[in-house]
């Protein structure tokens, strides 16, 4: 039998709460409290363990039973692709924000995003993200850094 | 109490707290009515704004927020038949066909006005009863807060659509996330691996952000280019005049409705855990049970808008309540809250509204003056709140994620708390994906560090096991718990036998 989705989901927080629940047996006791500080992680680890099995055992019931095969409505089309696209973008703008600084970093990003999740196609619309982008930028860094006075990330290859 | 009441109003009515309200309810109204933009979502990115604002400010833009927000989801769901929020689903039932029918003014009226007498009716529990609740948690010891946060965690979990099993996994996953770091007694690090990163726990806020905002905004961006339910059949510019007296008297007309369901909703807010979400669709169930003409819900029926939106409004009351009282958030948007007061230092807990009534009745006031506000700024711009509503993902997506980066760095001026939020972004999408529902999660994430506490605390008071049993109040919660799980269980399995699995994506 194969195993689903939820299996594997299931496996995977098995292993973790397994894993670190021999981990805990290692943590120090402390001389003045009764219970160590494994004690409490334990019940959190065993519950975690517990449930991850019953998600294992619920989904091979449920597919041995054909629930799953028979009531499973067609999934609609996603743009999985650009989900990963805005995350990959998301990591370079975290990456780069403590490199060039809030403003420029931010500019990056917004109109990095927006050409991702809408492609302009005429000069204007690509005027208007422009805009968009700049706009972000400034107005945030106006409103946090010189009105609310908090501070945002300076970047150390520009210094801005 | 009236006294510091009146002074907290005119404290609140002072420019410097007023404008913050405003734009809070703006901001709110605004957000309640995007549709994919849910009001945690609203709050979290205001929650940078606040950083910089004194206590007061920050938690009547917080306050504006929230009651703007459970408001804001009725302009779409009356005019569009989608609802802004999950707490105006029910909103959608009747308001829409009567919109439909030819009264749109008539349909978004009994809305506004329904959740202003809820949201008041709220507020005056809020008033009455947050400091009665605070003495009797004061009595509370750790074996009651321990039990307290069982319960919650027990209801919550049975409330997670999609499955049981998940819910509670999910649950044990928010509370396991408080568990890395170092414990709270004898600051022993815990799972950290001998990494620098993570020695100090994950701080909450930043994994909050990114759980919930991420998940959310993902799940947005996934659907880019599917075809979107057609709404807005009535035109672009609906004629909205109506009868304000006319309405007002329908509503008040119905004084049971109005009040069953705004007990409903009071009672589902001050419920830690369980928000606008169900309480608007258990006060339409109630609303339709006790109605003379059942048959009729579903076709434009009055009832069906008073009765969810009247709820969706007396929850927050009842949400502020929980917090005020106990010091336990209610929801994710009133943790977010909570984690705003712990940046300005302030002790969120039973001793509150004693040791800082100047705070607690400003809070009261701007609740208050909020849904006041509400009113007046959907009389004057629904039509350009619907306009909004329009703003393409595109623009709203990358500003969204600007300020969630900007919520997490100005915690403490670190890029650490941005690299939490993306890991958590990530893992948060991941199991949506996986179809985890992730309110449970969120309520472990909040209650996980308190409960290790008040669990260590009782055992260092008394090392027997019993007690959390036989103490009266610890019992019975524990009692309740124990139904709860067992209803859940119960339901779900009637559940499975009926209908074939199904997928849902549960915020």
């Amino acid at each position: 039998m194969r195993l689903g989705r939820d299996s594997f989901a299931g496996l995977i927080f098995l292993s973790v709460s397994l894993a670190l629940l021999v981990q805990s047996f290692g943590l120090p006791q402390l001389p003045l409290v009764p219970v160590g500080p494994g004690f409490y992680p334990r019940i959190v680890l065993i519950f975690m363990a517990v449930m991850s099995v019953a998600l294992v055992v619920q989904d091979l019931l449920a597919r041995r039973a054909g629930v799953a095969g028979v009531g499973a409505p067609a999934q609609p089309q996603r743009a999985y692709g650009l989900v990963a696209l805005s995350f990959a973008i998301i990591a370079l703008y975290i990456v780069l924000l403590p490199l060039l600084g809030y403003r420029i970093a931010t500019v990056v990003f917004v109109a990095a995003m927006q050409a991702t999740l809408e492609r302009p196609t005429t000069w204007r619309q690509w005027a208007v993200l422009a805009a968009i982008a700049i706009g972000t930028s400034a107005l945030t860094y106006l409103i946090f850094e010189r009105y609310l006075a908090v501070l945002l990330p300076r970047g150390s290859w520009t210094n801005w | 109490m009236f006294e510091l009441l009146g002074h907290g109003l005119l404290t609140v009515l002072e420019w410097k707290y007023l404008l913050p309200l405003f734009a809070g309810t703006l901001v709110g109204v605004i957000g309640g009515a995007l549709p994919g933009v849910t009001i945690t979502m609203t709050i979290i990115v205001v929650l940078p704004f606040t950083y910089g604002l004194d206590p007061l400010q920050g938690l009547a833009t917080m306050t504006g927020v929230y009651v703007g927000g459970s408001a804001g989801g009725l302009v779409t769901a009356c005019l569009l038949g989608i609802p802004g929020t999950p707490s105006a689903i029910a909103t959608t039932f009747d308001g829409f066909p009567m919109a439909r029918g030819g009264a749109p003014g008539r349909a978004l009226w009994l809305g506004i006005w329904s959740s202003f007498f809820g949201g008041l009716l709220g507020g005056l529990f809020l008033i009455l009863v947050t400091g009665p609740l605070a003495a009797i948690a004061l009595e509370f010891g750790p074996w009651e807060y321990f039990s307290l946060f069982v319960l919650a965690m027990a209801m919550v979990a049975g409330l997670a659509g999609s499955s049981f099993v998940k819910g509670l996994l999910s649950t044990a996953i928010g509370l396991l996330i408080t568990v890395i770091g170092t414990d709270p007694i004898g600051s022993v690090p815990r799972f950290t691996f001998g990494s620098e990163f993570i020695s100090g726990g994950f701080p909450f806020l930043p994994v909050l952000i990114g759980i919930f905002a991420f998940a959310q905004i993902m799940s947005d961006i996934e659907k880019v280019g599917v075809p979107k339910t057609p709404g807005a059949v009535l035109g672009a510019q609906p004629s909205l005049a109506v009868s304000h007296l006319k309405v007002i008297g329908e509503i008040l007309g119905r004084p049971f409705l109005l009040l069953w369901s705004t007990i409903i909703g009071i009672l589902i807010g001050a419920l830690p855990a369980i928000g606008g979400s169900a309480a608007n669709m258990l006060a339409y169930d109630q609303a339709k049970k006790f109605s003379r003409h059942p048959e009729r819900f579903g076709t434009g029926v009055p009832e069906g808008i008073i009765a969810s939106e009247s709820s969706n409004n007396a929850n927050v009351g009842g949400s502020l309540v929980t917090i005020m009282a106990f010091g336990i958030p209610g929801d994710a948007v009133t943790a977010v809250m909570l984690g705003a007061m712990t940046i300005h230092g302030i002790q969120s807990g039973p001793l509150f509204v004693s040791q800082q009534p100047g705070l607690a009745y400003g809070i009261y006031a701007a609740y208050i003056l909020a849904h006041a506000l509400m009113v007046l700024i959907l009389a004057a711009g629904t039509l350009f709140v619907l306009q909004i509503t329009r703003v393409r993902l595109a623009v709203l997506a990358p500003v969204v994620l600007v300020l969630c980066v900007i919520g997490a760095y100005a915690l403490n001026n670190t890029m650490q708390s941005v690299y939490v939020l993306l890991i958590f972004g990530v893992f948060g999408y991941a199991l949506v994906k996986a179809g985890f529902p992730l309110a449970p999660l969120i309520l472990g994430l909040i209650l996980g560090d308190q409960i290790e506490i008040n669990l260590i605390r009782a055992i260092m008071t008394d090392d027997s096991l019993l007690l959390f049993f036989t103490r009266p109040i610890s019992g019975g919660l524990l009692f309740c718990a124990a139904l709860s799980v067992g209803l859940a269980v119960w339901q779900h399995v009637r559940h499975q036998r009926r209908t074939p699995r199904e997928e849902a994506h549960d915020f």
